[in-house]
């Protein structure tokens, strides 16, 4: 006992020290900062709740929260709604190993591409002469370029492109364990289609959908190049003032924010699992 | 007996045929079974018996042939479309919804207006012995109860046809025989056709009121349990259904009602079915239990023997025989003071001709 205690010591040692080194410290020291004062362009080594108070009484925080977490939920939303349809079609309509697997790279070949190269992808087709506005105008659908850049659309819509895989790869995974013959039951029993996928697939499944809101969600509230880029200064989330409050060597409210963000993700992480818990699995009955 | 085709058949299987790629895995299958049976497809596994109760439940499109329930041809009609319900192998029970609500599912479907449901619900429930379970978490539930629940499932929506797909397999022995005394009981109460597909031998001659045994995607034979105890058609089922001497040899003879089969070096005599022809190879199955062992006989057939081995099970004592160039299995009642004969010893085996029957040699 002693012996397998000191073992599992030493295999997380590594990782452990890592975190505890490169994330743990560092994060704390920079959140110290969030109990100094900013004045004048220079910390101030006093203690003080000040820029807690400032940050929380500023009614431009709960805008960039609010448009941060709004970013984040129809990002989500958006995912989830794709991606389901997407993992349902490849669990049920491909039957080929390798067609399977062809289309499972190719799903999860944005994360093949750096981020901010992705984004400039998205800015080409986005823009008033790109792919999109083009074809649009071509086709005689629009007369005058939608704008797509510089504000919440394009971000919403690349920040969706970039998510997808990890909203569908959870769900994919949960569909691939539910037991076939529960469906035959429910089409035994008089349900149709629809019936069977409303009362036995969705709610057997839910547990994938959770998962991947998760990560979306935690993904899409943190992001910053792709509201940096395609935002153009003006999708304000809170990633962005972290960024812009390090920049201009005011740590003291860039703390406070990130602090803030994190508080934000916890939350949602904290809401979602105990969601889970509450969700039968599709093995549960075995 | 009925044949296939026959009028007012619940249901009606006529030469279906069903392919899995280079595979026939079910191969002109044609059977009826009457309104109120209780009927069994019996058979080893991959012989093709859960196939043809999948097509009757419209689970697999067939490649030719027919299903016909009531007398309406099934064509593509999907499962939720047909009067049928199954109680599949691994129960499939639906884990996020309490016992009432599985139970509750195909009345759901139908609209069934909830007064109704609940009562209905409430008397599935009572039928199968779970009552004021409803509340439950399938996962609260053992697994003769999840059984149970299964077929309350099924049973509430009164279909015209019940399809059991090997339900009991899962459990352990002493459950599963309670379980088959209360599915005869709910048929019998219910009145409902059942089609029962088992590898179970003893269970299907328990339960049926007929079965139909079969091998490689093919009805080797139908009947009653006696009748394929008694005059199995072939060897395989004579060997498949209970233990069986099966004897190779010839077609010497025919007499009145009995055929003379040499085999070995003797001369045994069985049931004739009408269809054996002189000099045509056959085989005589005979039960381990018709055989009557003495030191002297008595008998038309009579095969002078050595014993090899002798177990004593309490009701019964086996021998196994060696002589006349066969080797026989014979099962004799126990009742205090019989002798027994040792190993080593000589011995008369035989039996009356009405309790052996020759099958076509294969």
């Amino acid at each position: 006992m002693r012996m397998r205690g000191a073992l599992a010591a030493g295999l997380l040692a590594p990782a452990l020290g890592l975190m505890a080194g490169v994330y743990v410290a560092p994060l704390a020291v920079y959140f110290v900062n969030g109990f100094h004062a900013f004045r004048d362009g220079r910390i101030l080594p006093v203690w003080t709740l000040q820029t807690y108070a400032d940050f929380f009484a500023d009614p431009f925080t709960y805008r960039v929260v609010g448009t941060s977490v709004g970013l984040a939920l129809v990002v989500t939303g958006l995912a989830v709604l794709v991606g389901y349809p997407l993992a349902y079609a490849l669990h049920t309509r491909v039957r080929s190993r390798t067609a399977r697997s062809a289309l499972a790279v190719l799903l999860f070949s944005p994360l093949l591409v750096s981020v901010v190269v992705r984004t400039y992808g998205w800015l080409i087709l986005l823009a008033n002469q790109g792919l999109v506005n083009t074809t649009l105008r071509s086709l005689g659908l629009i007369d005058e370029p939608l704008s797509l850049l510089f504000n919440t659309r394009g971000v919403v819509v690349s920040l969706t492109h970039i998510l997808l895989p990890f909203a569908i790869f959870p769900i994919y995974s949960v569909l691939g364990r539910l037991d076939p013959t529960l469906k035959e039951a429910a089409r035994d029993l008089g349900a149709g289609w629809g019936a069977t996928f409303l009362r036995v697939t969705l709610p057997l499944t839910m547990p994938g959908v959770v998962a991947g809101a998760l990560i979306c969600f935690t993904l899409a509230l943190s992001a910053f190049v792709t509201p940096q880029l395609l935002g153009g200064g003006r999708v304000q989330v809170l990633p962005l003032t972290v960024y812009n409050s390090t920049v201009e060597i005011n740590w003291p409210q860039g703390a406070v924010a990130s602090l803030t963000l994190l508080a934000l993700s916890v939350l949602a992480v904290w809401v979602l699992e105990t969601a889970l818990r509450r969700l039968p699995g599709p093995e549960d009955h075995r | 007996m009925s044949e296939p085709g026959a009028r007012g058949a619940a249901v009606d299987v006529s030469g279906i045929i069903k392919r899995f790629g280079d595979v026939v895995a079910v191969d002109a299958v044609s059977f009826a079974v009457q309104p109120g049976e209780f009927f069994s497809l019996l058979g080893p596994s991959g012989c093709g018996k859960t196939t043809t109760l999948r097509v009757i439940g419209g689970f697999e499109a067939v490649d030719a042939g027919e299903v016909a329930i009531d007398g309406r041809p099934m064509g593509r009609l999907p499962p939720n479309r047909r009067e049928t319900n199954m109680v599949f192998q691994r129960l499939a029970l639906f884990p996020h919804y309490t016992v009432h609500e599985n139970v509750a599912f195909g009345l759901r479907m139908r609209r069934v207006p909830e007064p109704e449901l609940r009562s209905r619900v409430g008397q599935a429930l009572e039928l199968v012995r779970l009552p004021g379970l409803g509340g439950r978490r399938i996962t609260e539930l053992s697994g003769g109860q999840q059984q149970r629940v299964a077929l309350a499932r099924a049973l509430v929506n009164r279909p015209r046809v019940l399809l059991l797909d090997e339900p009991l397999s899962a459990l352990d022995l002493k459950l599963r025989l309670q379980l088959q005394e209360e599915l005869k009981r709910l048929q019998r109460e219910l009145g409902t056709t059942f089609i029962y597909v088992t590898h179970d031998q003893g269970e299907a001659l328990a339960l049926s009121d007929r079965l139909g045994v079969m091998a490689g995607g093919r009805v080797a034979q139908i009947g009653t349990p006696m009748e394929i105890y008694e005059r199995p058609t072939s060897r395989f089922v004579a060997s498949f259904i209970g233990d069986a001497n099966l004897l190779d040899g010839v077609t010497e003879a025919l007499e009145d009602e009995t055929v003379v089969v040499r085999a070995g070096s003797v001369h045994v005599r069985a049931r004739r079915t009408g269809a054996e022809r002189a000099g045509q190879p056959v085989t005589v199955c005979v039960r381990p239990e018709r055989v009557r062992v003495e030191a002297r006989l008595d008998l038309p057939t009579v095969v002078p023997a050595r014993v090899e081995d002798r177990a004593f099970s309490g009701t019964l004592v086996k021998y196994r025989l060696a002589g006349g160039g066969l080797r026989l299995h014979a099962a004799v009642p126990y009742v205090n003071g019989t002798a027994l004969f040792d190993v080593g010893d000589a011995v008369a085996a035989g039996w009356e001709p009405r309790q052996a029957v020759a099958v076509p040699a294969q």
